[in-house]
């Protein structure tokens, strides 16, 4: 059987299948779908510093080839999530990330600070870039002096791993990339979803309450691969990839590019015991294939330029 | 933080025969790989045809029947799920997930006697409820037949899916249509209230509800008027059935039973709520 480990900087991880922020409830809600101990992490529901409500219906509006959505990050807030939820992820048997909104640097190092002293947090995601908030202006996700400022001041708060997760509505990812580096992320998530809409032409009526949202499924691997891609080959940190993942077969391809995990949202929704079962796949791929370790996969992409197998040695994995 | 039941899995399931049933729905049955227990009335599955061109997002059903180790669901063709759902063939596979949700409350035989109100493909969590009023449910008293009143509307007769078998039921079955082609010429409000002025139906009775919005807000607030308890089965649009999408919000009564957070799941915490619970 093909070893499915993998390491994320500080992270050891027994496979590289986690699940997407906002696609998996904070974790254990689905365990009779898929265990907590066959997942490489969970990544928790975006927790906010004071509670939400969520944004207007309809939230959810399916389209051809994927979903759109504007939840609005309903949650909570920081204090019910440490009362109620983490009480029961301090047992859960895989490596815990908190997913982490705020709408100012003060907002973002606050919540990390509450999550600092949280023995079952082991990670922290900052999510620099849902489009359903702040009107879709991605104040963070778009200019990399305001995602280096959120991302310092989360460093600074925690001692805890700290990954960037990225939008793909920029022009440079790797710019976006290279900026959260340099303030100090363990890691990257790239990427959350694309900026969408959709208009039924006969009465006038957005398929959402606030007529944009954001674009995930199917219909976006393409374009979160190749901002995964250039993400990998901008900076020596890790990179987490997400978008549109479905089938092993497209974990295996964001391990090419050169992610050292994936994190799976939509198809959650078709299936929650979807995880499990791409790691079944995965080993059976990898054994197909004759390879020994899903590390031989990472950063295997032949695109002339080799950064992708630098940053892959850069995270401490094998490229080969 | 509420949940996906203990008992809700994915599992596969083989079409067994897919039948039109009244205009525009067909009865699809499906057999699962695994036997399934006993399904509360009213709990629903998320289903999806594997065909490789269905939608991406499986669709919400309410259990219909369930019999010879085979689950049913009334299907109205209303957009691409349902058409491609209708359109399936006897041997194609399905993912199901499930079952999900609550159920009806326990209809028991100790109290007042029911009113089951549904409007068009909305009378689909009831035939099991009547199966399983009249055989008893969780270890109370069995409903008499006479007891439990069934008010089945919908635009026409053609769409009053199903009415024969549940006549058949012994049940007290009237229907209404807005186009009067069968039973009550109006809506099920009207034909409640007539019932009740002609002494058809006792004043206090306790009240079970599914089908569209005005006709579930009419009932919420027929119930309030009369001071009748009163449970409604929702469907709203659904994104995965167990609760981790956040796309099915209900909104919560200030002070109500369902606690200050002004959103309930609808799949999660439902289908059924209590009138009283929820803002329409």
């Amino acid at each position: 059987m093909a070893d499915l480990a993998v390491t994320l900087g500080p992270l050891s991880l027994r496979n590289p299948v986690l699940s997407a922020s906002g696609t998996y409830g904070h974790g254990l809600e689905m365990c009779h779908f898929t265990p907590p101990e066959r997942m490489g992490g969970l990544v928790s529901k975006t927790v906010t510093l004071r509670p939400r409500p969520g944004n207007a219906q309809p939230r959810i509006c399916e389209t051809r080839a994927g979903l759109l959505n504007s939840i609005g990050l309903e949650n909570k807030g920081v204090e019910n999530y440490v009362e109620t939820i983490l009480p029961d992820m301090l047992g859960a048997d895989t490596v815990v990330f908190t997913n982490i909104g705020g709408e100012s640097v003060e907002d973002f190092a606050e919540i990390a600070a509450r999550l600092d002293r949280e023995p079952a947090v082991d990670v922290l995601e900052v999510n620099l870039s849902c489009p359903n908030v702040q009107g879709g202006k991605l104040p963070f996700a778009t200019d990399p002096s305001n995602a280096a400022r959120a991302v310092e001041a989360v460093r600074r708060a925690t001692s805890k791993p700290v990954f960037a997760k990225l939008s793909p509505n920029v022009s440079h990812i790797g710019e976006m990339a290279q900026a959260v580096e340099q303030a100090g992320a363990t890691g990257i998530t790239a990427v959350n979803t694309l900026l969408g809409l959709a208009v039924d032409w006969r009465t006038g009526k957005p398929g959402l309450g606030t007529v944009q949202g954001g674009y995930s499924g199917p219909g976006i691997k393409p374009v979160a691969l190749r901002c995964a891609w250039e993400c990998a080959r901008s900076v020596s940190i890790p990179v987490i990839g997400c978008g549109g993942i479905a089938t092993a077969e497209d974990v295996l391809e964001f391990l090419a590019a050169g992610c050292g995990a994936v994190e799976l949202g939509t198809a959650c929704f078709a299936d929650p015991a979807l995880p499990g079962r791409i790691v079944e796949d995965l080993e059976r791929l990898l054994d197909e294939a004759g390879r020994a370790s899903i590390r031989s996969v990472i950063g295997s992409i032949r695109d002339g330029r080799g950064s992708s197998r630098d940053s892959a040695h850069a995270q401490g994995v094998e490229a080969r | 933080m509420p949940a996906p039941p203990p008992d809700a899995r994915s599992f596969l399931a083989e079409i067994t025969a897919i039948e039109p049933c009244g205009a525009d729905a067909v009865l699809l049955r499906a057999r699962p790989e695994r036997a399934m227990a006993p399904i509360r009335a009213s709990r629903f599955f998320m289903l999806k045809l594997l065909d490789g061109t269905s939608p991406l997002i499986p669709r919400p059903y309410s259990i219909y029947r369930q019999r010879n180790g085979e689950l049913e669901f009334l299907v109205k063709v209303m957009g691409q799920g349902s058409r491609a759902l209708a359109a399936a063939r006897k041997g194609q596979e399905l993912r199901l997930i499930g079952p999900l949700g609550n159920g009806w409350p326990t209809l028991d035989g100790e109290g007042l006697p029911w009113v089951f109100v549904a409007g068009g493909v909305g009378s689909a969590p009831f035939p099991m409820a009547i199966e399983q009023a009249l055989a008893g449910m969780d270890g109370r008293a069995a409903v008499d037949p006479g007891s439990i009143s069934l008010l089945f509307g919908a635009a026409n007769r053609e769409l009053l899916y199903d009415l024969d078998v549940l006549r058949s039921t012994g049940v007290r079955v009237h229907a209404a249509t807005d186009d009067g082609s069968e039973g009550w010429h109006g809506n099920v409000i009207e034909l409640f209230e007539a019932l009740v002025a002609k002494g058809e139906l006792p004043e206090e009775v306790r009240l079970l509800a599914c089908g569209p919005d005005p006709m579930l807000e009419a009932c919420s607030e027929l119930a309030e008027r009369r001071g009748l308890e009163c449970w409604l089965s929702l469907e709203t649009v659904m994104g995965c059935g167990v609760g981790i999408c956040n796309g099915c919000p209900v909104m919560t009564r200030p002070e109500g039973p369902l606690g200050a957070w002004p959103n309930a799941k609808c799949c999660v915490e439902g289908p059924v709520f209590r009138a009283d619970a929820i803002c329409l």
